[in-house]
């Protein structure tokens, strides 16, 4: 009797794992997008949680117009990759243009003033989920009710890959997020170590005023990097919402607000940190829902983000720059 | 000196006499009493964020706290009833240990860090006001709340126009205050560590402690404010009228009015929460007359607008006017004062 | 004995050594010249006597002591107060709604006197029949703080440069670093705040003294302004400042706090020859008010027509001390300038 226990309590405990790393990976997706903006020019940018919720619209308006939800076979797979490719384009073109309209014309004056219009974007960008809801299409059920939720149809199936029998469910979506963040993240670190792009968008993070110089376009730069963060941050849209079956123009907030505090706890501005976090606080989360209240799970993971911060002042990875004198 | 105070009086002379031409109009003490109220929140951030240079994303939660110590302490469904003016008080102290209980471990984090605990103080301030339900009665809010006394007289809740000038007067003596200290040692320590917290410390001043001050003074204003708003509304309401909206509120107050600037702070408070209170509700009004009924039609209900047109006038305001609406208190150029005599001038280098 | 004693001080960044053993001794009344190539640690040396580093090894005796926070019993004490006071709202926050309802809830009825005995007993009674897990937990939330606290405070005993600048030593920057947005006289009143008395509530309340004092450091620094030659534009932004005088104004935002000791980081870094001649009758001035001068400087007319003693450093090293004729005369300091400096 007491060695089921133990085995039924390891079940549990390998099943808050799996969540907890499945779910920190969709956050490390928006996470590396806030971290990017960050660090190259010092905005935290509140518009990118509501970018991804966009990006999830986008791909249910998709899938419902060509109707994948009714391919089968090798065909899911093919509308998955449709969607994921789409949804990133948008989310990539959008976080330009935002970029462009919103931030350029103000980078000369002043961080608050960014931040303020990026506050404003966010806003925008929330209505905007609004009103998308309300389109008169059936996968949005008709348009009816637009704030609702919307279901987002499980492309993926819901199978147990361990067998019927385990306790511990391992199932394609869990499979998928992998299958997507896993090549993205390294992509990305291949484009920020090896290309020119990204030798850029280091110098350009490092000293803006010393990359001109050196000829870098650095508005160029600029506008890469917020491609390419919106881009990931499509990528997260869609397997969040295939993971999790439901979408709302309200999940931008809470979204944005986990990636936040996991880029932070990472050590802003830094990739591997944002991951890092991001794992982390997925798995407080999955860990602090399954043996504590879900109730208290937001307290448990901004207290842990404050203490953590209490003895590492630069978050998980991030190291503190000693200023000139 | 006298022409910087004048933006300030003329916001004070303005408040007092408009009551003389809307004052029918119940939409106008709702607006001007919540203007009231952010400013003070508002004037609360802006000793933290625009005097001492720390970014706080987590206002609201000071808000909720006056509000909810204001109740604990005033409500007949406790044991203290304090009275109106004991709980006001008492309030904004809950509010400074508040701050100084958040304060004491991050204050030593740096910009962004802090922005980021402030913004989780948020949270965890509302998940346990919603949480601990035996205490704050959860989302009914407490409620109903002292109306304040003075003299033997008794400001009902309807008396609107009595509540607009009582919100006035405290929001005048807040001012009154946060000036004292901005133009004292106290506040000029408070702008050197913005300014340069390295040559603030090379002077002597202690950094630590002086944000401590700052952080703990801020946030006993917010939760003054905040207390004013239960006592307005005669309940602490539900805990997400303390959400982070609120906070973001806040920021946007201070940033659009100009940070850093008393007068900016209640001139931002009039444009955004009037904007929210009054423009957006005419707005509201204006299209209902067409069409009253309740549409399918997501844009059909001007509601749906608001975030939109929000959105828009934020991202508007900082583009042409990037530094806030009232000026930086000092003309960065010195105008009317000549060069000194025996020195060349090379041209101003700028600040790189 | 002398004022200032630097003995073997010794500055690493990761494997960089940026000063290296460096030993000098300051006396009461002096211009103290610090020279040397760019890039021979006198910066770092700066930082490391005022605090802004904590030296890797060797000490700064000013008037024979170390300026520094003593760990005393203060220490010990702060620690025991965080600590408990984290375990007892840990265990507060965890069981707060039981000790309410027993106290309050089940107490208070409407329109009668509140039993408040009764209330603290139940409190009592509720908070002792809390199962000891919950106990742990604030235990060990109260030790973690306290922790913290230990380290936050042992930071503060290092020697902070507030700490250091209240103990008479004063400086400025090789890049001025003034408070761009505050007036030249708010700049002033800064530099002198460690002079003041008027606390927060003093001024909150404008209780008596604060007229007084405000009055007196107001006039104060506007003599200082006018000692530097800046008292035309006493309430102009220093950001609006040509360079020339930014300069001037940091001295004096240096001098307002009297000190015993200033310390000048390359003053005439960028300024012409005539605002060089201003400069060196203005450190002379400084000098005969009492104060001790130290300065990092490149421009050798002036570090030579001034300065009393000299100390040479090269790669962190010290290669020569002695009066001005003295080092004109060392082989060695004046191959480390070659080709560095014409002007020797």
């Amino acid at each position: 009797m007491k060695k089921r226990l133990d085995s039924m309590e390891l079940d549990f405990f390998l099943q808050q794992l799996i969540t907890g790393l499945s779910n920190g990976m969709i956050i490390a997706l928006i996470a590396i997008g806030y971290t990017m903006v960050y660090g190259i020019i010092e905005l935290i940018n509140f518009a990118h949680g509501d970018l991804f919720m966009l990006g999830s619209f986008l791909a249910l308006t998709v899938l419902g117009v060509l109707g994948i939800d009714a391919w089968t076979g090798g065909g899911t797979w093919l509308g998955v990759l449709l969607l994921l490719l789409s949804s990133a384009a948008f989310c990539a073109g959008l976080n330009w243009s935002i970029e462009r309209i919103a931030y350029r014309p103000l980078r000369a004056s002043g961080k608050l003033s960014l931040l303020v219009s990026a506050i404003g974007a966010s806003f925008i960008l929330v209505n905007l989920g609004l009103f998308w809801g309300g389109l008169p299409l059936d996968v949005f059920a008709g348009g009816v009710a637009a704030a609702a939720p919307k279901d987002f149809p499980p492309l993926v199936p819901n199978t147990n890959l361990l067998g019927e029998d385990s306790l511990v469910q391992l199932t394609p979506k869990d499979l998928l997020v992998l299958g997507v963040t896993l090549p993205t993240m390294l992509a990305l670190t291949w484009i920020v170590t090896r290309t020119r792009l990204g030798k850029a968008m280091r110098a350009t993070a490092q000293n803006p005023v010393a990359a001109r110089l050196m000829g870098i376009d650095t508005d160029r730069v600029i506008g890469a990097t917020f491609l390419i963060g919106g881009a990931l941050g499509g990528f997260a849209s869609v397997i969040y919402a295939l993971y999790n079956n439901t979408i709302s123009f309200q999940m931008g907030y809470r979204a944005g607000m986990d990636a936040f505090t996991a880029a932070v706890l990472g050590g802003i501005g830094s990739m591997p940190g944002a991951v890092a976090g991001a794992l982390v606080i997925g798995l407080v989360r999955a860990m602090s829902d399954g043996y504590l209240e879900t109730r208290w799970t937001n307290t448990i993971v901004f207290g842990i983000l404050v203490l953590i911060l209490i003895f590492r002042p630069s978050g998980l990875l991030g190291s503190r720059a000693k200023e000139k004198v | 000196m006298a022409a910087r105070l004048n933006p300030i009086l003329a916001f004070f002379a303005i408040a007092a006499a408009l009551p003389l031409f809307f004052g029918a109009s119940g939409l106008f003490y709702d607006a001007f009493q919540s203007i009231f109220v952010f400013a003070l929140v508002g004037l609360g951030l802006n000793i933290i964020t625009g005097f001492t240079g720390m970014l706080n994303l987590g206002m609201a939660a000071f808000m909720a706290i006056g509000a909810y110590a204001f109740a604990i302490l005033t409500c007949d469904i406790y044991p203290f009833q304090v009275g109106f003016w004991w709980g006001l008080l008492l309030a904004g102290a809950v509010g400074a240990v508040a701050g100084f209980l958040l304060g004491a471990p991050t204050l030593g984090l740096s910009g962004d860090y802090l922005a980021i605990v402030t913004m989780g103080f948020g949270e965890i301030t509302l998940d346990v006001l919603k949480n601990l339900e035996a205490i704050t009665k959860g989302t009914q809010g407490i409620n109903p709340l002292p109306r304040p006394t003075i003299g033997g007289w008794t400001i009902e809740l309807q008396d609107e126009r009595s509540w607009y000038y009582l919100l006035l007067v405290l929001l005048g003596v807040a001012v009154l205050f946060v000036r004292r200290l901005e133009r004292s040692r106290t506040g000029r320590a408070w702008l050197s560590i913005r300014e340069d917290a390295l040559a603030s410390q090379c002077m002597g001043i202690p950094p630590k402690r002086t944000r401590m001050i700052a952080f703990a003074t801020g946030s006993a204003v917010a939760a003054f404010g905040g207390a004013l708003f239960a006592a307005l509304l005669s309940s602490t309401g539900e805990p997400n009228s303390y959400d982070f909206q609120v906070s973001i509120l806040a920021l946007c107050i201070i940033i659009v009015g100009g940070m850093g600037s008393v007068a900016g702070t209640l001139v931002g408070a009039a444009v955004m929460v009037g904007m929210n209170a009054i423009v957006l509700v005419k707005i509201a009004d204006w299209f209902g007359a067409g069409d009253s009924g309740s549409s399918s039609n997501v844009l059909a209900s001007p509601n749906n607008w608001k975030y939109l047109i929000f959105g828009l006038a934020l991202i508007l305001v900082m583009r042409l006017k990037p530094e806030g609406l009232v000026p930086p208190r000092l003309e960065s150029t010195a105008t009317g004062v000549p060069p000194g005599p025996t020195v060349s001038v090379p041209p101003a280098g700028g600040r790189a | 004995m002398s004022l200032l004693e630097v003995r073997d001080i010794t500055m690493r960044f990761g494997g960089l050594t940026a000063v290296d053993g460096v030993s000098f001794d300051v006396r009461e009344g002096e211009i103290f010249a610090v020279i040397g190539p760019n890039g021979a640690g006198k910066t770092t040396l700066f930082n490391a006597i005022t605090g802004v580093y904590e030296p890797t090894r060797g000490s700064v005796r000013f008037r024979g002591s170390q300026v520094r926070q003593n760990p005393d019993a203060r220490l010990v004490r702060r620690t025991l107060v965080v600590g408990v006071t984290g375990a007892i709202s840990t265990f507060l926050a965890l069981n707060s709604q039981e000790i309410w309802t027993a106290a309050i809830g089940a107490n208070y009825l409407l329109g009668k006197p509140f039993p408040w005995q009764q209330a603290l007993a139940d409190a009592w009674a509720t908070a002792r029949a809390v199962p000891a897990v919950w106990g742990v937990i604030p235990a060990i939330v109260g030790g973690v703080i306290g922790a913290a606290t230990v380290l936050a405070l042992w930071q503060r005993l290092r020697r902070t440069p507030d700490l250091i600048a209240r103990a008479g030593l004063a400086r400025t920057f090789q890049n001025i670093r003034l408070f761009t947005d505050l007036s030249l006289i708010e700049n002033v009143l800064v530099g002198m705040d460690s002079r003041l008395h008027c606390g927060y509530w003093t001024n909150l309340l404008r209780l008596p003294g604060f007229l007084g004092e405000s009055k007196r450091s107001t006039a104060e620094a506007m003599d200082l302004l006018a000692f530097v030659g800046l008292a035309d534009r006493a309430q102009s932004a220093a950001g609006s400042l040509p360079y020339g005088h930014r300069r001037r104004l940091e001295i004096a935002r240096a001098l307002a706090s009297r000190p015993t000791v200033l310390l000048l980081d390359e003053p005439a870094a960028g300024m012409n020859p005539s605002e060089v001649t201003s400069l060196m009758q203005l450190i002379q001035r400084v000098r005969d008010r009492g104060i001790t001068v130290i300065l990092i400087e490149h421009h050798m007319k002036l570090v030579m027509g001034i300065s009393d003693r000299i100390v040479v450093l090269q790669y962190g090293k010290k290669i020569g001390e002695g009066t001005p004729q003295e080092i004109q005369a060392d082989r060695r300091c004046i191959e480390a300038y070659l080709g560095a400096e014409d002007e020797l």
